[in-house]
């Protein structure tokens, strides 16, 4: 096997409880990588069977035993000196919130600790009638009792765990509450703090009545060339610790340091996304957290940036010993789209969305949601229950959000997300979401190639599927005009494809904004010993994204899917840098599907063909 | 031809490694409306390092790794001539981004 590859899949069947070994197979590893990659090359292999079998994708249920859950690292995972490489990736074959494919990325160091107990991945299929975890030592696999876990939250479940299982490089990644309630804004987090977000995976976990994953051993991972490996890696880490964002910016402020750029230019969402300006921006900045409530840093397994923070909060209501966190996308989504101007709070529901294992940025949004809907009386009295969900109301916040994870109250009606929320009121336009995912924190009539990104965005509304942002706002690699059109739908496009390369190494996105294809290509041909160039970096990319867009189209998604809500696309941004501006999508659309090859977000065979896609 | 005398006041606002490096959060410049001269103004309060750390003297214009904004627009995309304005508020970044 290639260096970089432990070269072994784990195959659980949660009903049948059976246990298997499968071989990474290489020749799928070159086009696919690893990761994202191969994953969703596994995911179209199922696809392709249960056609066969007669069941269409359209019919599968999120939450019954057809859908396929796979955890997976690539061949930079685990492997010291290789940038950022402590990460690991989670694809679905269908999310709960969104019936798109499911995708989410980690850091912490639970992915190097799945190789180190001698496997490349893990591909859970059925479900389990009683909770159960697995535990995963020295390359030998187990299914076990989790009653006693069942009901138990991050950390708590994380620590017994630990303790349990014991072990070299022990590592833990599970569910808490919200994923066992099936809420479908559930997140997978491991090493307490870090979350496998966005569209409900963690409702997926729950449905299996899967608590946890423990993984544990010392298997080394092998690089096919050493010495090369150890030349470019040195170059790389050398440019990172140069390069003022990642060897100053993100170690010094983290990400919450975008707080006052993003609104600066316009482009914070405030209020669910009635303006792009919070005038109480300063208040929940990067710099006041680093202020006020950072106790130390933190980073993910052997990362040279660092950009973790832990924090508290030193008395008051919301008073927390520790907590990590919150980053940029969580303070925007507690705190900006909800109005709610109090650090403390937004730091405090920002930790029981960890605790109880929440996605941060759907749960703010839909909680900013309801409190439009609140607002405009569209809610009746008696649904709330007693919350006094208006913006800025921050205790309201942060008891919607363990309202949310336990379904309790008007919890329940949270639980939706956002959606399924503001069309259970008879007012769809105010979810602020793409295919049912709720948009991170940029205002495309502000930015506007990063509209054009989340409408294209093959998991729904999100921003690490082509972060434009980086040139958009920051300049990286190069300035461009925010507020410009004009070749937008050609970054947008390679942003992309690079990305899900990068999501199939594994290692951070946030090296991308020092790193380019050309050093991943470098990077990646001394640990597997294949020759991979620039070009062949962002191919493997643009065939990775092509064929998760192929199982979306068979889950019943298209052109008319990808869209933006009304309210970006028709109502002017009110006030700032950006007033008068709109989303301006269709141009910017039409040009991205003829650089794509695509027909109505449908990818043409000929595109297929020469991406050497067998569908 | 005599230029004529121009004097606007503007707001400068620094942020985060800036504002720890000045140890100022922000402050009212006056100058004759010129990015260049606003520094210059600014960096007398200030100190001097901070006229080279924002505008490189030598190509008489914004260093390249600084984000500089005026009204929240970014001077690299600003089409036309770059001036000062009075009640303009100037709001300087160090290198930065996240996710
Ligand atoms: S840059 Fe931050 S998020 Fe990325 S791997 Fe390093 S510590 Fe983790």
């Amino acid at each position: 096997m290639a260096g970089g590859y432990v070269g072994k899949i784990l195959k659980v069947d949660l009903t049948t409880k059976n246990v298997s070994t499968e071989p990474i197979d290489e020749g799928v590893a070159k086009k696919y990588l690893g990761g994202k990659g191969y994953a969703v090359y596994l995911l179209y292999q199922y696809i392709k069977e249960y056609e066969l079998k007669g069941l269409s994708p359209k019919d599968i249920d999120p939450l019954g035993p057809e859908n396929v859950l796979i955890f997976a690292t690539g061949p930079g995972t685990g492997v010291p000196r290789f940038p950022s490489p402590g990460r690991y990736h989670v694809m679905a074959l269908k999310a709960p919130l969104t019936g798109s494919i499911g995708s989410g990325n980690a850091g912490g160091k639970w992915g190097t600790s799945l190789k180190n107990s001698g496997f490349d991945g893990i591909v859970l299929e059925g479900v389990s009638d009683t909770p159960v975890y697995l535990a995963i030592v020295d390359g030998k696999a187990e299914i076990r009792d989790a009653g006693d876990l069942w009901g138990r939250n991050i950390f708590d479940t994380t620590r017994v765990l630990t303790s349990v299982v014991g072990g070299k490089n022990t590592s833990v990644t599970c569910i808490g509450p919200a994923g066992e309630n099936l809420v479908p804004m559930a997140v997978i987090m491991n090493d307490e703090h870090r979350a496998a977000g966005r569209a409900g995976l963690g409702a997926i976990m729950g449905s299996k009545k899967l608590k946890a994953i423990v993984v544990s051993g010392d298997q080394k991972v092998s690089v096919a060339n050493p010495e090369e490996f150890k030349d470019v890696a040195d170059r790389c880490l050398d440019a990172l610790k140069k390069n003022p964002v990642t060897g100053e910016g993100l170690p010094t402020y983290g990400t919450a340091v975008l707080v006052n750029i993003i609104n600066n230019v316009g482009a914070l969402p405030y209020k669910n996304w009635q303006t792009g300006v919070n005038p109480d921006a300063e208040s929940i900045s990067g710099e006041t957290l680093s202020e006020k409530y950072l106790i130390r840093k933190n980073m993910c397994w052997a990362c040279t940036i660092g950009c973790g923070r832990v924090t508290n909060v030193k008395s008051g209501p919301f008073q927390i010993l520790a907590s990590e966190g919150p980053e940029y996308e969580s303070i925007w989504a507690l705190g900006s789209s909800t109005g709610v101007k109090d650090l403390d709070a937004v730091v405090k529901a920002n930790h029981y969305c960890d605790e109880l294992g929440l996605d941060t940025i759907s749960s703010g949004s839909t909680i900013a949601a309801a409190m439009e809907l609140n607002e405009k009386g569209y809610i009746p009295e008696e649904d709330l229950q007693g919350l006094d969900l208006k913006f800025g109301n921050a205790s309201a916040m942060v008891e919607a959000v363990w309202r949310t994870a336990y379904k309790v109250g008007f919890g329940k009606y949270l639980a939706l997300g956002s959606k399924k929320l503001c069309e259970s009121y008879g007012h769809a336009e105010l979810s602020m979401s793409v295919k049912g995912l709720e948009m991170p924190a940029y205002d495309p009539r502000a930015v506007k190639g990063i509209g054009l990104n989340y409408a294209t965005s093959n998991r729904g509304g999100c921003h690490v599927t082509g972060y434009t942002i980086a040139p958009e706002v920051a300049g990286i690699p190069e300035k461009l005009d925010p507020l410009a059109t004009e070749g937008k739908a050609l970054w947008v496009k390679i942003f992309q494809d690079f990305t899900s390369t990068v999501n199939s190494t594994i290692n951070c996105l946030f090296d991308t904004f020092a790193l380019g294809a050309k050093d991943y290509g470098e990077l990646l041909s001394a640990v597997t010993g294949w020759d991979i160039s620039e070009d062949e970096i962002l191919k493997i990319g643009e065939r990775i994204y092509n064929l998760e867009r192929v199982i979306i189209n068979r889950l019943g998604f298209d052109g008319k899917d990808d869209t933006l809500p009304t309210r970006l696309l028709k109502e002017p941004m009110p006030e700032g840098p950006a007033k008068g501006q709109v989303a301006d999508l269709e141009k910017m659309k039409e040009e991205y599907y003829k650089l794509r090859g695509w027909v109505n977000g449908i990818p043409t065979p000929g595109k297929l063909r020469e991406l050497e896609i067998e569908v | 031809m005599v230029m004529p005398i121009v004097n606007v006041s503007a707001k400068i606002l620094l942020f985060a490694t800036l504002r720890d490096k000045y140890g100022v959060r922000e402050l009212e410049v006056k100058c004759d409306g010129t990015v260049r001269n606003l520094l210059e103004n600014a960096a007398k309060t200030l100190n001097k390092g901070f006229l080279a750390r924002i505008y490189d003297i030598s190509r008489n214009k914004v260093r390249e790794d600084i984000i500089f904004t005026i009204n929240g627009r970014n001077i690299k995309d600003i089409k036309g001539e770059i001036g000062i304005k009075d009640g303009d508020r100037v709001a300087i970044f160090p290198p930065l981004a996240g996710g």
